[in-house]
């Protein structure tokens, strides 16, 4: 159901006796074809594994989705189905992807692909121009703004920039969730403060009455994923997590993300371009380049992968 | 010879200028019909977003909180310069009338000239833009700010409409307060000019009062108790702070670049927000006038 009708991969153009990196264009389509076909066998397998659960299991007679509306997922928290989006120039083209419950999904890709325009699409801060964006099986992309708004009360998000209200102290910005979406009481709401703050490796009693401007870096994103995971969220985004972080902070926060999925069973999505983190955290990763999604695998996956693009965005990893 | 040349000299220039016009003309045409879209669609949102703001004074959730804090920064901490203004102003405006008065021997009406200045329009059109310059540019500067660093989008991923959270309360605030400021800034400036009126032209405090109170009751009232001149004095205010606050709060939450923009942002605000009142005024007063004013 992934990348559903994608067919063969775009042939290059004819014209051509070499490719960008000087390589023949033979060699360069034919691990093009190469990867296109891991990305094309792992999505296959993960649409017909879905296929057959939903085959075993849904035998009541009712009427089954349309080739051409096939809808959510079964099973899928988060689907994104051939979507497209266009500013002044095209953002995303044909972008599909799923996420299970439990999952973290990494999104890697070079700056300014579009990878946070996912995480937008996904909160139905934006809209897409055409494809569906399901959360939980609902597509979003036809809410109301205020249908939104409850949408987005399933979901926490940690920002780049941690993005903690600047007027507000630690408790107040944690407890903001609470006020806003709960009848909780104020014991109960310090009580859920604290676990949060204590969840997140910080001590209650030492931040709770501090501004965001009094916090280091590292310690406004984990106030960030506290604040996050406030209401109890049962799907975690995170734009950049790790950037502008030192590595000892970096690896907190990796290993904070890998901790909400370990004991809380979260479905995190990050976008990240920092490869090591990701493949430390990552139970998928997908790779965002031209526009789509170039890979989508595991890290081992990818690691194996012998694409060039991938080597190279890969580095020296 | 020499005038057929000149001849094809000329309309080989017009050929040119034809070509240069035609190369020259619809990109330039192109730039303007983008540019005026652009302005048309900046002004859409604009409306767009004061109607949302005064729609969600009546919508649940209410921000009580946000409300009284907003009244504060709006109203309160803007006392100290809307008092040292009226007081002033008051008190120039009845300096330079003094001469004038003198020569013709009618000091005495000094109180109906400065009350009519100040409440009809000195107290609403310098409380308002006080009010724009310290109030407006801190809107502006602190939405703008939060606009930078994903406040706004954090509100929003937190289920809450940064309109009703954030631009409702200082709308509210600001029709709430400007008026009041207002009032204060009338009667301080009565004051600064009874000041000079009982020192510079000896007109006793009574008689002073006396022609201020006859001065209001001249131009008549509203429902039997309601003075003209109040009405007109405290519409004014009213729409004063609709404008500052939905101007400034437009400018902050449009801001894009950094801080470099917040600070873009801020400065669009105190001109246009000026400007805004000013140009209001006029209409505002030619609309009242003609509401008012018995013909």
């Amino acid at each position: 159901m992934i990348d559903r009708d994608r067919g063969a991969p775009t042939d290059p153009p004819a014209a051509a006796d070499t490719d960008k990196s000087g390589e023949p264009v033979d060699v360069a389509e034919a691990r093009e074809r190469r990867a296109d076909d891991i990305i094309r066998r792992k999505q296959e397998e993960r649409v017909r594994s879905a296929i057959q659960t939903e085959l075993s299991e849904d035998d009541t007679g009712e009427e089954r989705p349309r080739p051409e509306d096939p809808g959510p997922l079964r099973d899928a928290i988060i689907e994104l189905e051939r979507i497209s989006l266009a500013f002044d120039r095209p953002i995303l083209e044909d972008v599909s992807f799923a996420a299970f419950p439990g999952e973290t999904l990494v999104i890697v890709g070079e700056s300014g692909t579009g990878k946070s325009t996912i995480l937008k699409l996904i909160l139905r801060l934006l809209q897409p121009d055409s494809g569906r964006v399901y959360v939980n099986g609902k597509d979003i992309a036809g809410l109301s703004f205020t249908e939104a708004l409850a949408v987005r009360q399933q979901m926490g998000m940690v920002f780049q920039s941690a993005a903690l209200f600047d007027s507000m102290t630690v408790f107040e910005n944690v407890a903001y969730p609470l006020r806003e979406h709960t009848h909780l009481n104020d014991d109960e709401i310090e009580a859920r403060v604290r676990e949060k703050l204590e969840f997140v490796d910080l001590v209650p009693d030492e931040v709770v009455e501090k501004l965001p401007a009094e916090l280091s870096g590292g310690m406004k994103k984990r106030v960030g994923v506290a604040r996050g995971m406030a209401n109890n969220a049962e799907i975690m985004l995170y734009d950049e997590p790790t950037s502008g972080l030192d590595p000892l902070t970096t690896g907190t926060i990796t290993r904070l993300i890998m901790k909400l999925q370990r004991e809380l069973n979260v479905t995190s999505i990050v976008v990240s371009h920092d490869i090591r983190s990701a493949f430390r955290m990552a139970t998928h990763i997908a790779l965002l380049a031209d526009r789509t999604i170039r890979f989508f695998g595991t890290p081992e996956e990818m690691a194996a992968s012998d694409e060039r693009y991938i080597r190279d965005f890969l580095g020296g990893f | 010879m020499s005038l057929a040349l000149t001849s094809v000299a000329k309309r080989g220039t017009a050929f040119t200028t034809v070509h240069a016009f035609r190369d020259f003309l619809p990109p330039l045409l192109d730039r303007l019909n983008d540019a005026a879209k652009r302005k048309v669609h900046s002004l859409q949102d604009y409306f767009i977003l004061a109607w949302n703001a005064l729609r969600f004074i009546f919508a649940r959730p209410f921000y009580g909180g946000d409300l009284v804090q907003q009244m504060d920064a709006i109203g309160v901490q803007s006392l100290g310069i809307v008092l040292l203004t009226g007081f002033f102003t008051g008190m120039v405006l009845a300096l330079q009338s003094a001469v004038q008065l003198q020569t013709f021997g009618a000091s005495m009406y000094m109180g109906r000239l400065v009350s009519a200045s100040m409440i009809r329009e000195l107290g609403p059109v310098l409380a308002g833009l006080m009010v724009a310059g310290r109030v407006g540019s801190g809107i502006a500067a602190q939405l703008g700010s939060m606009k930078v660093t994903e406040q706004i989008d954090a509100l929003n991923t937190l289920g809450t409409d940064p309109i009703k959270k954030l631009v409702t309360p200082r709308v509210l605030a600001s029709l709430i307060m400007l008026p009041t400021l207002t009032i204060i800034n009338d009667f301080v400036g009565i004051v600064g000019g009874n000041l000079i009126a009982q020192f510079y032209l000896d007109v006793p405090t009574s008689l002073y009062w006396r022609t201020v109170w006859e001065q209001i009751a001249s131009d008549g009232f509203i429902f039997r108790f309601v003075p003209n001149d109040f009405v007109q004095g405290l519409t004014k205010p009213l729409v004063f702070g609709g404008v500052i606050a939905i101007t400034a709060c437009y400018f902050g939450l449009s801001t894009s670049g950094g801080t470099e923009g917040v600070g873009i942002s801020t400065t669009r605000t105190v001109v246009t927000s000026s400007i805004l009142i000013l140009v209001l005024d006029y209409f505002l007063t030619q609309i009242l006038l003609s509401l008012l004013v018995a013909p």
